[in-house]
C-alpha cells in the first residue's frame, strides 16, 4: 500500500517537494509509519469525522477551549487537534535528545556566567553589548546564586525538520514556555478516540512529566524544609493560558496561587490560607518577570507580590525560572548558541541552528537589506508569531516597513532563510492533505540533571500552505508518538496476566 | 488551602444549590397554576417574585407579568443576578478559578452544564416542555453534587462547598415557607389564625393544593407522607419543613449540616463555638434543635423565619469574615 494505490483517506495526497513526516520520497509510507497508515487509510470519512467531534466534545467538556475575542458572548472553541499523530523513531528522539540536553545545559552555563564574570564576554566570544544592554537582560540579579546554578528549569525548544529532512533550533523558549498541558492531553484524547491505535504501536509514555516536574522544583527548594509548599503562580482565570497553569497545579497536587494569595515579610513569602499564613518555599511561576515584582520591575503590576524578588535574592524562596532568562532566548543572542555550546562544553551542536543573520553586523545588514523578499525577518523580542515578516509571501509595502524598521533598529531584528517546513498529514473535510509542523519538546533540568519526556508539542499550521503553527495565528496541534526502542521491548508488569507475573 | 480558594467552594456549594431551589420553585408554580385556575395568573407569579426578592428588579425590566418574561427572567436573564444562566454561569466560573483544587470530574459536570444551558431558550422550553427543562436542571444539580460526592477528598475544600450549599438551602427552605405562607393564609399569620385553621380542618380545595405545591417544590412531598398521615395542615407543613431533623431540605437539618462542616474545618471537638462563625450557627442549630412548632406559631411564623433569613445572613457573614476573607 503506498500512495499510488490509495483508496482511502491519502488518495490523492501530494507530498509536493516537502518533506512529509509520513510518506517517504518515493510515495511509500516512511517504514515505521505503514502499519499506521495502512489503518488510517482504511478509515472512512465518516468515521474519522465522527471520531474528529467525539474529540471536540471532549475537549469542550473539560474546557480547554480558547476565547474568540470579538463576540460579544465570548464564542469558546476547543484547540484544533488534528488527530493524524506526528511519530518520531526511537534512534531519531535519542539524537534530539541528546541535542536538546547539550543545548540546555550550555543555556543554563551561559546564564550563569553573565550573571556572574561574564568570561564568554571578555572572551570576545559574545559582544558584551549585546548582553547587557538587552532587554531582558536583569542587571539586578548579578551575582544571585539560584540552587545548583539552574536558571532554566523548564525549556520550550521549538525544533523544525528543513527540506532534507535534518532537524534544526529554530528558536529557545526560557522564560516561561507554554503548551505542555496540550501535549499531555493530545495523547489522552487520541487514546480515547484511537485506543486500537495504540494497541498496534509501542510508544513511549509520557504521563511522567508532572511527577519529574514537582520532583524538580522539590529539588530546588531553599536549605531549610524536608517537606518544601510548592505553589504554581498564575496571572489569573483570564490568561490564555490559564487551563495549563490549573492543569499542571492539579496534576501536581499543589497550590495554585494569584499575586494576590502571597505576601511577603522578612523577606519570606507567605500565602493567604483559612488557617493563617503558610510559608512558600518554591514557586513555579508563569507571570513574566517584568509583571514579578512591583517593587522592583514594572510598578504598574496587579499580578505580582511586592517583594518577592528580594526574598527570592534572600534566598528565602526559588523561583522556576528563574529571573532574568530572557536574554537566553533573545533572538539575536540565539545566533551564538552554537558557540556558546563549543566555548563551554568544547563540543559541537548536535542539533544545527537556522542560518542567522544579524542585522547589527554591518555586513549582515546590507545582505539582509538586499535580500529581505527572501528572508523571514524576526524581531527579537516578539512571540507568539508576531512582529514577523515573511518575505516570500509579504507585499512590497510589507517589505518596505521592516526595512526602515530594520535600518531603525539593527539590534532589534534577524533575519533567517524560509525554511521549508516539514509536513504533516492532516485530516481536512474528507480525506488528508499536508500541512506544515514543527515540534516543541519540553526540557526538564532538576539538581538530578536534563530530563525529557518523549515527543512534544507538535504544532500545526491548519491554514492550507501557511507556516505560521502558533494557536493564536489559525494552528493547532498534534499528539506526538517517540517509538519505543529495541531494548524497551520487555513487557511491562502491567500487561501481563496473572499467571505470567506469577511465573515471572 | 487558600481563603481565595475556599471562598470559591463557598459559592459553588451556594450557587448550584441556589440553581436547583429556583428550578424547582418555577416548575412547581407553573405547574400548580396549570391545575388550579382559581389562582390567577398574576398571582402565582407575583409569589415567586416575592420568594426570591426580586419584583423592583423585574418590574423595572419587564411589562408583563406572563409566563414567557417570567421564565425568561428566571431561566435565561443574564442581567438577573439569581437567574439559573446567572448562578449556573458563576458556579463554573468559581469552579475554573480552581479547577486545580477541586476534582477535575467536578469541573467537566458544571461546565457541561453550563454549555448545555446555553442550547436553551425560552422558546425551546416551552415547545419542548418546562418540567423537561426543570428535570433537566434540577438532576444537572444532583449529579454535581454526587460527583462532588464520590470525587472530592474529605477536607476543607469540601466543607466550604457543603456549607455554601447548606446554608443556601435552609435560606431557600425559609424563603419559601415564608411566602407561601403569606400567599396562602394571608390574614392568618398570627398565632390565633394557625389555631383556628387547625381547629376548622384544613382549608378549601385551593389551600390544600397550595400547601402540596409547597412541599412540592422543596421536593418534600413524599418525604412528609411518609411521616405524618393525617394529611397535610400549614402546622404540620411548617413543622416538617423548619424542624424535621431527617429531612433533607429543612431548615434545622440543613444548619445542622453547615455545622458539622464549621466544626471540621475549625477542627472543634468541644460542645462550644471557637469563632464567631461557629457561634452564629450553633445558636442557631442549638435552637432548632430544642424548639417545637407550639414556639413557632407563639413566635409568629413570618416573624420566626424573617429571622431565620436574618440569622443565615449573618452566618454567611461570619464564615467570611472568619475563613474567607484575609
Amino acid at each position: 500500500m503506498n500512495l499510488a494505490s490509495s483508496t482511502g483517506l491519502f488518495r490523492g495526497y501530494e507530498r509536493e517537494g516537502f518533506f512529509d513526516e509520513m510518506i517517504g520520497l518515493n510515495g511509500e509510507p516512511r517504514s515505521f509509519c505503514r502499519q499506521l497508515f495502512e489503518t488510517l487509510d482504511a478509515m472512512s470519512p465518516e468515521d474519522f469525522q465522527a471520531r474528529r467531534e467525539l474529540a471536540d466534545l471532549t475537549l469542550m467538556n473539560q474546557g480547554i477551549t480558547f476565547t474568540v475575542y470579538g463576540h460579544e458572548a465570548g464564542i469558546e472553541k476547543p484547540f484544533p487537534v488534528d488527530l493524524v499523530p506526528r511519530v518520531i523513531q526511537s534512534e531519531e528522539w535519542t539524537h534530539l535528545e541528546r541535542g536538546l540536553t547539550q543545548r540546555v545545559t550550555a543555556l543554563n552555563l551561559f546564564l550563569h556566567d553573565v550573571y556572574h564574570e561574564g568570561k564568554i564576554l571578555s572572551d570576545g566570544i559574545i559582544p558584551r553589548d549585546l548582553v547587557v544592554n538587552a532587554p531582558n537582560y536583569r542587571r539586578e540579579f548579578v551575582g544571585a546564586n539560584p540552587p545548583g546554578g539552574i536558571y532554566i528549569h523548564v525549556c520550550g525548544t521549538d525544533l523544525i525538520r528543513d527540506g532534507d529532512g535534518v532537524y534544526r533550533v529554530l528558536e529557545d523558549n526560557c522564560r516561561t514556555p507554554s503548551g505542555v498541558s496540550y501535549m499531555l492531553e493530545n495523547r489522552m484524547i487520541l487514546m480515547r478516540v484511537f485506543p486500537s491505535l495504540f494497541r498496534q504501536h509501542r510508544i513511549r509514555p509520557i504521563d511522567d512529566y508532572t511527577s519529574i516536574l514537582l520532583a524538580n522544583l522539590r529539588s530546588i527548594r531553599p536549605g531549610r524544609s524536608a517537606n518544601p509548599t510548592v505553589a504554581v503562580l498564575t496571572p489569573g482565570v483570564y490568561n490564555s493560558a490559564y487551563f495549563e497553569h490549573s492543569f499542571l497545579a492539579q496534576q501536581m497536587g499543589v497550590e495554585l496561587v494569584e499575586g494576590r494569595d502571597l505576601f511577603v515579610e522578612d523577606n519570606q513569602v507567605f500565602m493567604k490560607t483559612t488557617r493563617g499564613a503558610k510559608r512558600v518555599d518554591v514557586i513555579y511561576r508563569r507571570v513574566d518577570d517584568d509583571f514579578l515584582d512591583p517593587l522592583v520591575f514594572r510598578q504598574d503590576s496587579l499580578l505580582g507580590v511586592p517583594g518577592l524578588v528580594n526574598a527570592y535574592r534572600a534566598g528565602n524562596v526559588s523561583l522556576a525560572n528563574g529571573i532574568g532568562t530572557g536574554i537566553a532566548d533573545d533572538k539575536v543572542i540565539y545566533a551564538y548558541v552554537p558557540d556558546m555550546i563549543k566555548y563551554y562544553l568544547g563540543e559541537n551542536a548536535i542539533i544545527p541552528n537556522v542560518d542567522t543573520f544579524l542585522p547589527w553586523r554591518e555586513s549582515d545588514r546590507q545582505h539582509v537589506l538586499a535580500n529581505l523578499d527572501n528572508l523571514v525577518v524576526k524581531a527579537t523580542n516578539e512571540s507568539g508569531g508576531y512582529g514577523m515578516l515573511i518575505g516570500p509571501q509579504a507585499t512590497k509595502a510589507e517589505i518596505e516597513e521592516f526595512r526602515a524598521k530594520i535600518e531603525a533598529d539593527p539590534r532589534g531584528y534577524i533575519a533567517q532563510p524560509l525554511i521549508s517546513l516539514s509536513r504533516s498529514p492532516c485530516f481536512v473535510e474528507d480525506h488528508f492533505e499536508g500541512r506544515h509542523v514543527d515540534l516543541r519538546p519540553y526540557i526538564l533540568v532538576g539538581l538530578d540533571g536534563v530530563k525529557i519526556v518523549p515527543g512534544g508539542l507538535t504544532r500545526v499550521a491548519l491554514r492550507k500552505g501557511s507556516y505560521v503553527v502558533n494557536s493564536s495565528q489559525g494552528g493547532g496541534s498534534k499528539d506526538t508518538w517517540v517509538l519505543g526502542g529495541p531494548l524497551e521491548q520487555e513487557q511491562r508488569l502491567g500487561d501481563m496476566t496473572q499467571r505470567q507475573v506469577m511465573n515471572a | 488551602m487558600l481563603s481565595r480558594h475556599a471562598d470559591y467552594a463557598f459559592w459553588i456549594g451556594r450557587y448550584i444549590e441556589r440553581a436547583e431551589a429556583t428550578a424547582r420553585m418555577i416548575d412547581v408554580h407553573y405547574h400548580y397554576g396549570l391545575e388550579s385556575p382559581l389562582v390567577g395568573e398574576a398571582l402565582r407569579w407575583s409569589s415567586i417574585l416575592a420568594i426570591s426578592g426580586t419584583e423592583e428588579k423585574y418590574r423595572a425590566r419587564y411589562k408583563d407579568l406572563d409566563e414567557k418574561n417570567i421564565l425568561h427572567f428566571f431561566a435565561f436573564d443574564t442581567d438577573n443576578p439569581n437567574s439559573l444562566a446567572s448562578c449556573i454561569a458563576y458556579a463554573r466560573e468559581n469552579a475554573r478559578s480552581i479547577r486545580d483544587t477541586i476534582s477535575s470530574e467536578m469541573w467537566e459536570s458544571v461546565n457541561k452544564w453550563y454549555l448545555g444551558m446555553r442550547t436553551w431558550n425560552v422558546e425551546a422550553v416551552l415547545k419542548v416542555s418546562p418540567h423537561t427543562f426543570f428535570t433537566w436542571i434540577k438532576n444537572e444539580s444532583h449529579l454535581f453534587q454526587g460527583i462532588t460526592n464520590r470525587t472530592l477528598m474529605m477536607g476543607e475544600t469540601r466543607d466550604f462547598h457543603d456549607a455554601g450549599r447548606f446554608l443556601e438551602r435552609a435560606d431557600q427552605s425559609a424563603r419559601i415557607l415564608d411566602v407561601k405562607y403569606h400567599d396562602l393564609l394571608p390574614s392568618f399569620t398570627q398565632e390565633s389564625a394557625i389555631r383556628d385553621v387547625e381547629a376548622v380542618g384544613v382549608g378549601g380545595t385551593v389551600d390544600d393544593h397550595g400547601w402540596l405545591a409547597v412541599l412540592k417544590s422543596v421536593g418534600a412531598f413524599e418525604a412528609f407522607r411518609k411521616t405524618y398521615h393525617e394529611g397535610v395542615t400549614p402546622r404540620r407543613v411548617a413543622e416538617f419543613l423548619i424542624l424535621n431533623p431527617k429531612f433533607p431540605a429543612s431548615v434545622r437539618h440543613s444548619i445542622g449540616r453547615v455545622d458539622g462542616c464549621l466544626k471540621r474545618i475549625g477542627k472543634n471537638q468541644d460542645p462550644t463555638p471557637n469563632n464567631l462563625a461557629e457561634r452564629e450557627v450553633g445558636k442557631l442549630y442549638q435552637e432548632l434543635n430544642y424548639m417545637s412548632a407550639e414556639d413557632i406559631i407563639k413566635e409568629g411564623l413570618h416573624e420566626f423565619l424573617d429571622r431565620v433569613q436574618l440569622r443565615c445572613i449573618h452566618i454567611g457573614d461570619a464564615i467570611r469574615e472568619c475563613y474567607l476573607t484575609y
